[in-house]
């Protein structure tokens, strides 16, 4: 008779939370329940706190995976976009966040790990390899990876230059990438406020687009990163009068 | 059970008093050891340390009262399952695992209510037909699922889960609702690691055959032996911790702490040995696994509720 082959935690021997640092994460049904829980409050606090509206929902291509990229400000950026994915999403949705300040103390770490399901993403010594993390996420289907590609918040409410991962990890492959605009979030949670002010937030979502007639290069992701951009900014310019309008048709 | 019968109870105050004896008695030890004679001791710090913070939880649960103690248990179940899942790969089949871990609650529940026909705490009836409904439960799932491949692995991996870290540990929970019930969990628990220390120390003073070379080659003949007799004296020393208990009853309790004991050992050590990974999983540091703690637990506490029931009845 042939001996069973077990299937053991590749995270075992780790404590829980070296468990949470290690990425890709095993899954853990403790973990799911939870992050499904604070799901479910985090998108009522957008809906009645922040009046979150959606637009253009019905261009998530999410009958595989796909990337979503959009401008960044505030801390609120992440869940706006987690909140617009259908919640059966929830744990196959993995925002790109910096290693080196959501993954170094514990509540912080227990946050992004359990609450957002980040990807721990290395900025500084080894981008590299976080690409290549986000790649192989990817490639397993039904994965969503979220990325801010100027990354990190804009202070000065303009979107900066796109950085080039996102270019690198899309340019010859036949994922789509959604790009999204993300407003009202720096007003209602601005870099460096402790707590967010009851202000209207929209997330303005796309065409999907791919790369796959792109050779992987660098001149490839710089042309991405370009047309990415552009995108943003064209939907930002396209939905921000509607919803200023709608503001302000409120307040008389 | 409740904290005013705790106070009010002299064998609850009784093991309080033992274990905080033993704590300080072992630090010192320790302190000596380190800082007297200058020998290296961490190892034995960090399962120390384990000990210190295990002691006071287990202590304030059962003082807390039978609620509080049949939840506390249960949760032990639930993390000793999900080490087992971890372990074995099974938890990646998340539906099966989701059904092992309501049935565990559902354990801890049936002996948490009272039984409707006679209005005593704990359902024994339900509770002792539980696995009967969970395997029927869990048999029906790779049905439902339209699944054949691999399943009659992944069934038995959860039957065997259910079965013996849920079900079997779940008589611990259970014994909550008898009369005597500080004795007799008192009892469990302290012989059950008493016995677990014998061995170890029998086995190193005096070690030299293999007991089972194939299972866990550090357990010697010597050591088991050794650690029965501690299970056999130990029930005669703690006499007056037993209101109803007789010369058989005595013996009953050695042999089932003694030989159980080293048994739910090897059962887990034979696991561990199969899949090939030393400790469970990492959550008392210093000891391994929820489960490596536990082990000999899980085995011996439905004999000795059984043995107890059969002569004494539990209430």
């Amino acid at each position: 008779m042939e001996p069973w082959r077990y299937d053991t935690a590749q995270d075992l021997n780790q404590p829980l939370i070296d468990r949470l640092r290690r990425f890709p994460r095993e899954p853990a049904m403790l973990v799911y329940g939870v992050r499904l829980l604070a799901a479910l409050l985090l998108r009522g606090w957008l809906r009645v706190y922040h009046r979150l509206r959606i637009v253009g929902r019905e261009h998530l291509p999410t009958d595989r995976s796909f990337v979503l990229v959009a401008n960044h400000a505030s801390h609120l950026d992440a869940l706006c976009l987690l909140a617009v994915l259908p919640l059966r999403k929830l744990h196959r949705a993995f925002p790109a966040a910096a290693e080196d300040y959501f993954f170094v103390s514990v509540p912080r770490l227990i946050l992004s790990a359990v609450v957002i399901n980040a990807l721990p993403f290395d900025r500084h010594i080894d981008p590299q390899h976080s690409l290549n993390l986000c790649r192989q996420l990817l490639a397993h289907p039904g994965n969503i990876l979220v990325i801010f590609p100027e990354g990190t918040r804009s202070v000065t409410g303009e979107i900066d230059r796109f950085k080039l991962g996102v270019g690198l990890v899309l340019a010859g492959t036949p994922y789509p990438v959604v790009p999204c605009y993300l407003h009202g979030t720096s007003a209602a949670w601005p870099k460096g406020a402790w707590f967010p002010k009851p202000r209207r937030v929209q997330v303005t979502i796309g065409q999907p687009r791919a790369y796959a007639h792109l050779s992987p290069d660098k001149e490839s992701a710089i042309q991405i990163c370009q047309e990415l951009r552009d995108a943003v900014l064209a939907l930002a310019s396209d939905t921000a009068p509607s919803v200023i309008t709608s503001q302000e048709g409120e307040a008389s | 059970m409740s904290p005013q019968t705790a106070l009010a109870s002299d064998v609850f105050r009784f093991y309080v008093v033992i274990a905080a004896g033993l704590l300080i008695a072992a630090g010192t030890v320790l302190v000596v050891l380190r800082w007297g004679l200058h020998k290296d001791v961490d190892h034995a710090w960090q399962s120390y340390r384990g000990w210190l913070i295990m002691v006071p939880v287990v202590l304030l649960g059962i003082f807390l009262g039978r609620v509080v103690t049949i939840i506390f248990f249960t949760t032990l179940a639930l993390w000793g399952f999900s080490e087992y899942a971890r372990a074995t790969g099974l938890y990646r089949e998340w539906v099966m695992t989701g059904a092992v871990y309501i049935g565990i609650i559902a354990v801890g529940a049936t002996a948490l209510v009272p039984d409707p026909t006679t209005g005593v705490s704990g359902w024994y009836g339900l509770f002792i037909a539980l696995p009967v409904y969970m395997i029927a439960v869990l048999l029906v799932i790779p049905i439902a699922r339209n699944r054949a491949q691999g399943q009659l692995q992944v069934l038995a991996l959860a039957i065997v889960g259910f079965v013996y870290f849920g079900w079997m540990f779940g008589h611990l929970a259970f014994l909550a609702n008898a009369r005597h019930a500080y004795s007799y969990l008192f009892y469990l628990l302290f012989a059950v690691e008493l016995n677990d220390v014998a061995a170890y120390t029998c086995g190193k003073l005096m070690g030299r055959r293999q007991f089972r070379s194939n299972i866990s080659p550090n357990k010697t003949w010597e050591g088991s032996l050794g650690a029965l007799v501690v299970a056999l004296i130990l029930p005669w020393v703690l006499y007056f911790t037993f209101p109803d208990f007789q010369a058989r009853d005595y013996i009953l309790a050695g042999l089932i702490v003694g030989i159980g004991g080293q048994l739910g050992d090897l059962a887990i050590s034979v696991i561990k040995r199969d899949i090939g990974i030393k400790d469970m999983g990492t959550a008392i540091p210093g000891h391994g696994g929820i489960l490596d703690r536990i082990d000999s637990l899980i085995y011996v506490a439905p004999l000795f509720l059984h043995v107890v029931r059969y002569f004494h009845d539990l209430y």
